[in-house]
């Protein structure tokens, strides 16, 4: 893999990480990406960065839900119905909770497959791991060396607290 | 906001974040204590005591249980209702405590979800065995077949109980894995073992910990929680379905789909308990999992002990309430009194009376006596699902019909095995996953300093 060149700005705790975030929009620079070793709700906010994974999944819901219904009607109606102890061959109130088990069965498989496709995550994947320190104990900014107002930057970074400034 | 002051700190002894990842990491990265080795040895044993007893029933058939007409299920069914029960709040206490999001989860879910996908396995084997003929196993799967095709009943709590259980372990085990991606990161970056390198990093799929991956492990994460919140309950109901349909006296109940989900959370923070206090013993965890945490779980004991009171006390009520003679038969003079009395009573006191000793403030700080109770309320609840397969089934209807039943030692070969199987699960566990999910522990340190300020 090929390997960016970056100047990363690195953080020791999660209070002046947000508090340089927020400075860095204000001034209007623009953060490439950041590094954390947990979710920090502040950060996403800031960031601007959203999930649509729940209305994937709603959506999947309901195909998968109606998708179940629509089999059990086919299996146990139209391709072989069945007497059993002379209820209805529709016996829609006990179709329910195979509905139910199996709408969240194809939710659950098909938001993993969506996680997995979006957020390009597999096993064995190449990466380029910027700090490793970031899945520890560290909070890291980074931003590509081109295009980047380096000496803005590297102001912002040392003003807000950075406890490294460097270039990979 | 969480209060430190109501709930005492959730991690203690000043530690800082590099802190969590190396207590947490090593356990992995040393060589594993003598008593890992010593109950690994005995681990092994049963379990291939286990799998003798299984040949024995695969090769021979059910004829080699001490089940008959009359008793048609015995301590597979006990087993099987017991094992999914503990593998039951696994996932209830993970999912249930971050959908409302409580922050002191975050220490014990990792071991509590471990616990539920080894115990739904264990769980899993017993229909299958009881199936007789396990080779047609895939009939029981509704697919475009060459025998018709014929499609399974639909209607049958059987069937239901099939889906339900497939859907439970995978989804428990999607979202254990899914959790552990970020630390399986940590240990790829921290461990300096190339070998473990290559694994771990293998497994974190890549992970690096950015703004945009943290955004959608959680929305993932709560997907996964929300929906499977749903499934703990219906999972546990429809077992309970698998009972209520029947007509036998003492099944055919409406109480019970909400007693056998209480019934398996119960049983599962019991387990959870036994686990934890084993966890913090041995692996000197004391700072993460605190006497607040077990306090925590004592205290939730405590109130769904009485649930589980007033559950059994309903019971014999709507008998006696009844006025049906077989109801009334069943619950007084099989249950309360008669053949079955000490599996009753043993019910009744350890998982009615025993935990309402945790009121106690000095009793539930007690590490010992917490791991006491719940051992006892696992032995608990295994008499309260003999009570309800063997007492009904054995004293139906018709006197000319009714039978005892005792176990063969086939069917105890069984159950030990799956208690082997489960230690080993769980020990492997310990060896070679990170035993609590650190990138969560680390999200909620920030919490502790709420006091300081």
């Amino acid at each position: 893999m090929e390997k960016q060149a970056y100047i990363v700005g690195v953080y020791d705790d999660e209070e002046p990480l947000v508090n340089a975030a927020k400075k860095f929009k204000e001034e209007g620079v623009k953060i490439h990406d950041v590094y954390t070793p947990y979710p920090i709700h502040e950060i996403f906010e800031i960031q601007e960065v959203k999930s649509r994974l729940s209305i994937a999944a709603y959506i999947y819901g309901w195909i998968g839900g109606l998708g179940i219904l629509a089999f059990m009607q086919y299996a146990a109606v139209l391709s072989w119905p069945l007497n059993y102890g002379g209820k209805p061959v529709n016996s829609f109130p006990s179709f329910i909770l195979v509905t139910l088990v199996f709408t969240i069965l194809f939710v659950t498989i098909m938001s993993l497959t969506t996680f997995i496709g979006r957020a390009q995550i597999f096993p064995g994947k190449t990466i380029d791991i910027i700090d490793p320190r970031t899945t520890d104990d560290k909070f890291v900014f980074v931003f590509p060396q081109e295009g980047t107002d380096r000496k803005k930057v590297e102001e912002l970074l040392k003003s807000t607290g950075a406890s490294e400034i460097y270039d990979r | 906001m969480y209060k430190t002051e109501v709930r005492g700190l959730l991690v203690e002894g000043g530690k800082t974040l590099g802190d969590v990842t190396r207590d947490i990491m090593r356990p992995l990265e040393t060589r594993s204590p003598n008593w890992w080795r010593v109950v690994f040895g005995f681990a092994s044993l049963m379990s291939i005591w286990g799998l003798y007893s299984i040949y024995i029933t695969i090769t021979q058939g059910i004829g080699t249980w001490g089940v008959n007409n009359t008793v048609g299920w015995g301590w597979a069914i006990i087993n099987f209702v017991w094992w999914i029960g503990i593998g039951h709040a696994g996932t209830a206490f993970s999912i249930f405590l971050l959908v409302l999001r409580q922050k002191w989860r975050t220490s014990i879910n990792r071991a509590a979800e471990a616990m539920t996908v080894v115990a739904v396995m264990c769980a899993a084997l017993f229909p299958a065995l009881h199936m007789g003929r396990i080779w047609n196993f895939y009939f029981i799967i509704p697919y475009p077949n060459t025998r018709g095709p014929l499609w399974v009943n639909f209607n049958s709590p059987l069937f239901w109980d099939f889906l339900a259980i497939s859907a439970y372990l995978l989804i428990s085990a999607s979202f254990w894995y899914l959790g552990m991606i970020p630390d399986f990161a940590s240990i790829r970056d921290k461990t300096t073992s190339k070998v473990k390198k290559a694994v771990y990093g293998f497994f974190s799929m890549g992970w690096l910990g950015s703004t945009k991956e943290w955004i959608r492990f959680e929305a993932l994460a709560f997907i996964l929680g929300g929906i499977a919140a749903v499934l703990v309950v219906s999972v546990h109901s429809i077992v309970s379905t698998d009972f209520a349909v029947g007509v036998e006296p003492g099944w055919h109940t409406t109480i019970f789909p909400p007693y056998f989900v209480v019934g398996a959370i119960f049983s599962g923070f019991a387990m959870v308990m036994t686990l934890m206090i084993i966890i913090r013993k041995f692996y000197n965890f004391e700072n993460y999992v605190t006497d607040s945490h077990l306090g925590a779980i004592a205290r939730i004991l405590v109130f769904v002990s009485l649930i589980m009171g007033t559950a059994y006390l309903t019971e014999i009520f709507v008998a006696w309430y009844s006025g049906n003679k077989y109801e009334i038969f069943t619950f007084f003079h099989n249950r309360i009194t008669g053949e079955f009395t000490p599996q009753f009573w043993a019910m009744f006191i350890s998982n009615a009376l025993v935990p309402q000793l945790l009121w106690i403030k000095k009793l539930r700080n007690n590490t010992t006596v917490l791991f006491i109770i719940s051992i006892i309320i696992n032995i608990g609840m295994w008499f309260e699902r003999f009570n309800i397969v063997v007492t009904s089934l054995s004293k139906d209807f018709l006197p000319a019909n009714w039978a005892t039943y005792h176990p063969s030692w086939i069917e105890v070969g069984i159950y030990v095995g799956t208690l082997g199987f489960f230690t080993l699960g769980v020990l492997l566990f310990f060896r070679y996953i990170p035993m609590m999910a650190m990138s969560e522990v680390k999200g909620v340190m920030k919490f502790n300093k709420t006091k300081a300020k």
